[in-house]
């Protein structure tokens, strides 16, 4: 039997109703329409669909949608403050090329919010941990790497 | 050949090539907004699922989907009955050299555990999957060969009834140039050795996807996650009977395809077939176990290489045999053969060379295109064999390899003559950038500081070719568009997999126009609108759709200038235009901007101008030389790759961020090839052991090494824009031998195969000890 659930996602309340085996992956994508969280796996190995659940980040396909009812979901579409004004994280990675085919970025944008957001200053070793969910096949992380660095520092000299 | 245009005024200084601008198609990767083919939704949408055969090779003696198709929601099964008996390609280079044409739609016979035998079309994905398993199938099981001796072994069981016979999906591949036994009889020494490579998949993020829709003219439209669209739209024409212009294949955002997305997959064919037969959209979307079993891995394979050489350290005969194991049908075989065999005439120069390439059936996955595309496996030899050379002449490897690295005008492997002195131009600079022979003669292997440590510092070379001649006669084309705001817009069939080849266009188009990169604007993927584009391979995007670009921009230069010299009332020589103004060169405040000239003015009316341009090239060859530094844990086996300098010379940079970023996920992937990364096959029967992303071991986060990227433009080709040559492929090939170099410089052990593991590290550590 279908369920209906209430979720607050990126700060806007939203009720839809799921069958209970749905994950929160799919219904973000299907019922909800917000097809920028990816599903690289559905089986947990990738990250592609990391979301920020109550604070924290989790891959959005090992959690059933009834799960997440009344809980704040964060998506990447959640990120930017208005449409001109982009996440310090958004811009850092268009600069410093972090983003090749994209598939990563939004799972790998909402593990480095979450990250930054309990941790401002990382070293490179703990950018390195945080990431070690999210598989990104195109860049050789490098990049990514730099764009976080480059936004922790803009963040504590600017903080959002 | 036919050459670029030329400008005619003197070229500037570069404004817009040469900078990493932002690219074009990022906003949408970061907000999220951009759409990939499984995003798209249409109303009515139906979910396409395969039924997988659970055996190797097999007769189906009966298929029955009469319970499926008595499920409710299920709106159509097809299998091999249902669907036209068509031999195509499995690759969409059609009549091309580089595929076979071996493969059905459906067929009663299985070639491979894990191949599609039936498809099913329902209302939801749950309902799908259970239609599958309400398909009965009984199979008349086939002995099957599971590796390269059993499938050449005499009185082996046939795979296909097409092709040369004896399981080889072509007639070998010879090579002969020069007296090799000649240049046998004149070495020094000769060295021997068999190498392995093992089975690595291309693993890209997005798992295969397409959606199919007919419309009430029997007009197929067709999304799908590839990097060929015109080839898709050509393959799918001929199998179901259509006009091209009955068929669009539109492709937006995608997620990775490093070559096995040039493949036409089977599920491709069904997606549209299910569509068709329900009169209604039809997606078809991966799990990610399906990108192994049903994907496309780079070609497994066995190479006996001898090379012989005199004690100066010349190369004076080579001879090379290499055996590439295609899986069950043949793909890209042919070409990875081709290519592949070809390669091993060069690099490292040798006036007699004697090579065969063969290409092997057996009952495993489909082995297709993969970035470096058969090369990988045979500079992986031939560089493992230089540093064993340069150790037996007591000679350091970076010099021997520069000693005979190929240059300016020595035969390609392609035929023609090299353009420049770009390898050697990679290792002299590594070498004093990376600090090369102080670290190989002055530091210490072991490290005080962790006794288990052994450090060992190598160096790897390649070259790669750009575009797929003389395989492929290619045709870059590109249309650009004027507006009457001065706005540009280009047309390119080019497919955007990630590397920002779209950016590099546009660039290419404001550069070569004088308008700014802004002013340009892109559209792509859609077959019904876009020129046609051989697809996106061969590392050729920037160097042959480019130069089309440019040929294009050229013509719309002169014709904008035309415009505003009738404007100005002065001659279009006497034009110049930079940054979208345009203005007479000696008088450079007499002018107007773009948009004045093609706006209206009194007596002329607004105007709009379009130019085409088209190319046909030759090929271009990119260089690397790859510097690293491991670390070697002698208890535990692993391998630490810690340093990576990897220097390449594309002949022009276009967008310096975007070549390092395929420089440095090329390293990525070849680190994981030579390491971690091995698709494994169950030997006895054919099935998967590792499909998903945490058994098949992938380099990430906490993986990868310092690298520090330097790009050359040492040997700029005429062929491509302003010299600009390929880099999507070569990353790969010289990282696997530079690391297997310094594991041996790290331990003395030489290891021919890849991956390397921890095992087969601490196997020969032990085998040490007891000499
Ligand atoms: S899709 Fe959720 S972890 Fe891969
Ligand atoms: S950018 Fe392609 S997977 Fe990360």
């Amino acid at each position: 039997m279908k369920q209906p659930i209430e979720m607050y996602i990126n700060g806007e309340a939203r009720s839809v109703t799921v069958d209970p085996y749905r994950s929160l992956l799919d219904t973000l994508r299907g019922e909800v329409g917000l097809t920028g969280t990816k599903k690289g796996c559905d089986v947990g190995d990738c990250g592609a669909c990391t979301v920020i659940v109550d604070g924290r980040p989790l891959n959005a396909c090992l959690m059933l949608a009834v799960e997440a009812g009344g809980c704040r979901v964060e998506t990447v579409e959640g990120l930017q403050a208005s449409p001109d004004q982009l996440h310090v994280l958004q811009d850092a990675f268009m600069r410093h090329g972090a983003a090749q085919c994209g598939f990563c970025t939004p799972g790998i944008l909402m593990m480095a919010k979450s990250l930054l957001e309990n941790n401002a200053n990382p070293s490179d070793d703990e950018i390195r941990f945080g990431l070690s969910g999210n598989i990104c096949r195109c860049t050789g992380y490098t990049k990514i790497f730099d764009a976080i660095r480059s936004a922790a520092r803009q963040l504590q000299e600017t903080p959002a | 050949m036919n050459k670029p245009h030329v400008p005619v005024e003197a070229r500037r200084a570069f404004t817009i090539v040469g900078q990493s601008v932002r690219r074009n198609d990022v906003l949408e990767k970061v907000t999220g907004e951009g759409l990939y083919t499984a995003d798209i939704n249409r109303p009515g949408l139906l979910f396409g699922k395969i039924k997988r055969s659970n055996v190797a090779h097999a007769k189906i003696s009966r298929i029955d989907t009469s319970k499926a198709l008595a499920l409710l929601g299920v709106k159509a099964v097809l299998t091999h009955e249902d669907v036209p008996r068509f031999l195509h390609y499995g690759s969409p280079h059609p009549r091309s050299a580089s595929c076979t044409r071996d493969q059905y739609i459906l067929d009663d016979k299985v070639r491979f555990w894990g191949e599609g035998i039936a498809a099913v079309a329902a209302t939801s994905e749950e309902i799908a999957d259970e239609a599958l398993d309400l398909i009965e199938v009984d199979y008349e099981e086939l002995p099957g060969v599971f590796d390269i001796d059993s499938a050449q072994a005499p009185g082996a069981p046939l795979i296909h009834e097409v092709g040369p016979g004896s399981n080889l999906v072509l007639p070998p591949v010879r090579v002969e140039r020069g007296d090799v036994e000649n240049g046998f009889a004149e070495a020094d020494f000769v060295l021997e050795g068999v190498f392995e490579g093992g089975r690595p998949v291309p693993a890209y993020m997005e798992p295969n996807v397409c959606m199919a829709d007919w419309d009430g003219s029997n007009k197929l439209t067709f999304w799908t996650s590839t990097q060929t669209a015109f080839m898709v739209r050509g393959s799918l024409a001929e199998v179901l009977g259509l006009p091209l212009n009955k068929v669009r294949v539109l492709v937006d955002h995608m997620g990775g395809g490093f070559g096995a997305k040039q493949d036409l997959f089977q599920h491709e064919y069904l997606c549209a077939l299910l569509a068709r037969q329900t009169r209604r959209p039809v997606r078809m979307e991966f799990t990610r176990a399906e990108t192994f079993i049903a994907g496309r891995s780079r070609h497994p394979c066995r190479i006996l290489l001898k090379q012989g050489f005199r004690k100066d350290g010349t190369i004076c005969a080579r001879d090379m045999k290499i055996i590439y194991e295609s899986g069950a049908y043949g793909s890209h075989s042919p070409g990875v053969t081709t290519v592949g065999t070809n390669a091993a005439t060069s690099l490292y120069r040798c006036e007699n060379v004697r090579l065969e390439g063969c290409a092997v059936y057996t009952n495993t996955p489909i082995a297709g295109a993969f970035r470096g595309y058969g090369v990988v496996q045979a500079y992986y030899a031939l560089d493992i064999q230089m540093d064993e050379a340069a150790e037996r002449l007591g000679m350091d490897p970076a010099e021997l390899k520069l000693k005979n690295a190929v240059r300016e005008g020595d035969i390609a492997p392609s035929g023609h003559p090299i353009v420049g002195r770009g390898l050697e131009a990679c290792l002299k600079h590594g070498i004093t950038a990376f600090d090369w022979i102080a670290k190989r003669t002055e530091t210490p292997r072991n490290d005080p500081a962790q006794p288990a440590i052994r450090r060992g510092w190598g160096v790897g070379c390649e070259m790669h070719g750009s575009s797929a001649y003389p395989g492929i006669r290619e045709q870059g084309n590109a249309t650009v568009k004027m507006n009457e705001d001065g706005s540009v817009t280009l047309l390119t069939g080019a497919a955007g997999l990630g590397t920002g080849a779209h950016t590099a266009l546009a660039q290419i188009v404001a550069e070569e126009l004088g308008v700014t990169f802004e002013s340009v604007s892109v559209v792509h993927g859609d077959t019904d609108v876009v020129p046609w584009d051989i697809g996106a391979f061969a590392s050729h995007t920037t160097y042959l759709v480019g130069s089309a670009a440019k040929i294009a921009a050229g013509k719309l230069r002169a014709a904008v200038l035309a415009r505003a010299a009738e404007k100005l009332q002065t001659p279009t020589e006497a034009l110049d235009m930079v940054a979208g103004r345009i203005f007479i060169a000696d008088a450079p405040d007499r002018g107007l901007t773009v948009a004045d000239a093609m706006g209206p003015s009194k007596g002329i009316p607004a105007d709009h101008l379009i130019e085409t341009g088209s190319y046909t090239p030759t090929k271009s060859y990119s260089f690397a030389a790859h510097f690293v530094e491991v670390a070697v844990d002698i208890e535990t086996g692993l391998v630490d790759v810690r340093h990576v300098m990897p220097v390449h010379d594309v002949g022009r940079v276009i967008h310096p961020i975007a070549a390092a970023g395929q420089i440095e996920g090329g390293i990525q992937q070849g680190i994981g090839h030579t390491l971690t990364e091995d698709y494994l096959i169950d030997r006895t029967n054919g099935r998967s052991l590792n499909a998903g992303l945490v058994d098949y071991k992938m380099p990430l986060s906490m993986d990868m090494p310092k690298i520090e990227t330097v790009i050359l433009e040492a040997a700029p080709d005429p062929g491509g824009p302003w010299g600009a040559k390929g880099v999507g492929e070569d990353p790969i090939i010289a990282i696997g031998p530079a690391i297997a170099n310094a594991i041996h410089d790290a331990i003395g052990a030489r290891f021919h195969h890849y991956p390397i593991t921890p095992e087969d590290i601490l196997c020969a550590l032990a085998a040490q000890k007891k000499e």
